[in-house]
């Protein structure tokens, strides 16, 4: 270990000891704290299964929400992509994208929910709006970084023919980047279903609604039964995104690869 | 092989007169400081078997991008079919339509099949709201089809081309140049990489495409010996600058250079290159 990095890690604990001040964190009132975790712990344990219909049907609109957030969010990130990829336009065209696509971003979705529960009013359109934004921020970014990866050989060779540039688009760019595409959907999908699952802490529908309504009344074990279908969900979903990369993306950028692995 | 006799400074008795390309004292450059090409000049007739050997890094695929417009002449004149390129230019762009262009590493769009990528040479022809929805007409699908079994890839049509064995990614990328209507046919080192039985195939199949459609194909060779054995006409670039130009006429070839270079000289570097 050189001096030097005696210096930047005494300066990290520093700084990490200085700002746990500041925030009043303090790792005895955590410890101390423990026990009152056991209670919550005990009382979810008297899960009220009755109301397991109920929450069932919250995490389907959970999902439902999710899924218009999603599909509409990609739907509009990927034209946004393509005329923020610098491979394919002017700057005049991708330096305002990009600034428009950061000012985006810069919201995290519970900030959207708010600014649309006020705008349209308390319910599940005002979290579907928010999820859109969010995930059209994030995707457009993720999809014009992938679309400036795009070996540039095709690209090149497709338009030395003189195509238009929506032919490049459409015969190039879509099938280079598509597996990219699913990716990120899948990705984002399961993000936005747990996203959605705290929306309605500010009233823009969802689970959340029903989580923050008995705790706050500190009704842990319904609580827990809302909270042990968002987890089932989650799980679910998961496994479902593994299976649908496994199938459909891994495969398509190593092709043979994965095959002589498998076999 | 060929019995090679060096005949120095005899007019090569071509039959086409019309000029397909045209160079001038072209100088180009990538970053400029220093020029790729410094002062070629350069004149094929159409319907050469064009051929451009040199050393890695000589300048060779810089020069085939100055043919299809990829790359403007930072000095000189360059004009293809009396067409000066320009980018974003009109009357260019339509003459983009038919210049087939196989780069070095082929350019295949790796995530589609055999026969979307081959498709991608009729682009200019299909209107946009075809384009959009990839709806081609029954005639150009027949013709993509007749030229898949011209190039040997019947069987092959719904192969993505990630999975395809080099030979047959070359056969498509020819394939996709055939399928642009081709008046001029450029190719980067397309069988450099390529087994001697294969790439003699693969020669043959663009020689046999370059008679029948009576079409200008201007290829870049690593191997003297395999530019000699297809092309009428070789230029050897050195360092930027065309040292000789030969044209091949049976078994004889002939010097088209000013004669700068003795007989001995042009068949020491004739040794050189075959040795490789
Ligand atoms: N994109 C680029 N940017 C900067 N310089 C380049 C670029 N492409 C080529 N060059 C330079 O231009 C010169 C000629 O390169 P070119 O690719 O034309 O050579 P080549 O004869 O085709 O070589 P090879 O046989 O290895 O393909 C080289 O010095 C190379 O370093
Ligand atoms: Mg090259």
């Amino acid at each position: 270990m050189t001096p030097k990095n005696n210096i930047v890690i005494g300066v990290i604990i520093a700084l990490l000891v200085a700002a746990s001040y500041n925030i009043d964190a303090n790792p005895i009132d955590f410890v101390q704290g423990l026990p009152n975790l056991g209670i919550v712990a005990e009382e979810m344990l008297l899960v009220e299964p009755k109301y397991i219909p109920t929450a069932l049907w919250a995490m389907f609109e959970t999902i439902q929400m999710a899924f218009i957030g999603t599909i509409v969010g990609v739907a509009i990130a990927l034209p946004m992509s393509m005329l923020a990829a610098r491979n394919l336009n002017s700057k005049y065209v991708y330096a305002p994208i990009r600034a428009l696509l950061a000012a985006i971003r810069t919201f995290p979705s519970i900030l959207w929910a708010i600014l649309f529960v006020i705008m349209v009013g308390l319910g599940p359109f005002a979290g579907v709006l928010a999820i859109i934004m969010y995930t059209i921020g994030f995707v457009a970014k993720l999809q014009y970084e992938s679309i400036e990866t795009i070996d540039s050989d095709p690209m090149d060779a497709v338009s030395s023919i003189g195509v238009s540039k929506w032919q490049l688009i459409r015969y190039v760019v879509i099938p280079e980047s598509a597996s990219h595409l699913l990716s990120q959907m899948l990705y984002m999908f399961d993000y936005n279903v747990r996203q959605t699952s705290i929306l309605g802490l500010v009233g823009a529908g969802g689970i959340g609604f029903y989580i923050i309504n008995y705790i706050k009344f500190f009704e842990y074990g319904k609580a827990a039964v809302f909270m042990l279908v968002v987890l089932a969900a989650v799980l679910v979903i998961d496994w479902v995104s593994v299976k649908i990369r496994d199938k459909y993306i891994i495969k398509s950028q190593h092709g043979m690869e994965v095959r002589a692995k498998s076999n | 092989m060929k019995q090679i006799q060096m005949t120095k400074n005899l007019p090569f008795s071509s039959i086409a007169t019309k000029k397909i390309i045209q160079m001038n004292g072209v100088w180009t450059s990538y970053d400029s400081k220093n020029f790729a090409l410094e002062g070629i000049n350069m004149s094929i007739d159409r319907g050469t078997n064009y051929a451009i050997v040199g050393q890695s890094g000589s300048g060779k695929s810089t020069l085939l991008k100055l043919m299809n417009g990829m790359m403007i002449p930072s000095k000189g004149i360059i004009k293809i079919d009396y067409v000066t390129p320009k980018m974003n230019d009109k009357k260019f762009k339509k003459m983009m339509h038919t210049i087939g262009y196989i780069p070095q590493n082929l350019g295949l769009v790796k995530n589609s099949t055999v026969i979307e990528n081959i498709l991608i040479g009729a682009l200019p022809r299909l209107g946009k709201i075809q384009s959009f929805l990839k709806k081609f007409p029954e005639d150009e699908i027949n013709e993509a089809k007749k030229i898949i079994s011209q190039v040997g890839l019947s069987g092959k049509e719904e192969r993505k081309a990630y999975m395809l064995s080099g030979g047959e990614k070359r056969r498509v990328a020819i394939a996709r140049a055939l399928m642009q209507h081709p008046s001029i046919l450029l190719a980067d080192e397309i069988v450099s990489e390529l087994d001697h039985v294969t790439a003699r195939e693969i020669m043959d199949l663009i020689t046999d495409a370059q008679k029948r459609m009576n079409l200008t194909a201007i290829m870049v060779h690593h191997d003297m010996q395999l530019a000699l054995e297809y092309a009428n006409r070789v230029a050897v670039i050195k360092e930027g600058q065309k040292i000789l130009e030969i044209g091949v006429e049976g078994d004889t070839i002939v010097d088209f250079q000013t004669g700068d270079l003795s007989t001995e000289e042009i068949m020491e570097m004739y040794a050189d290159d075959s040795k490789k």
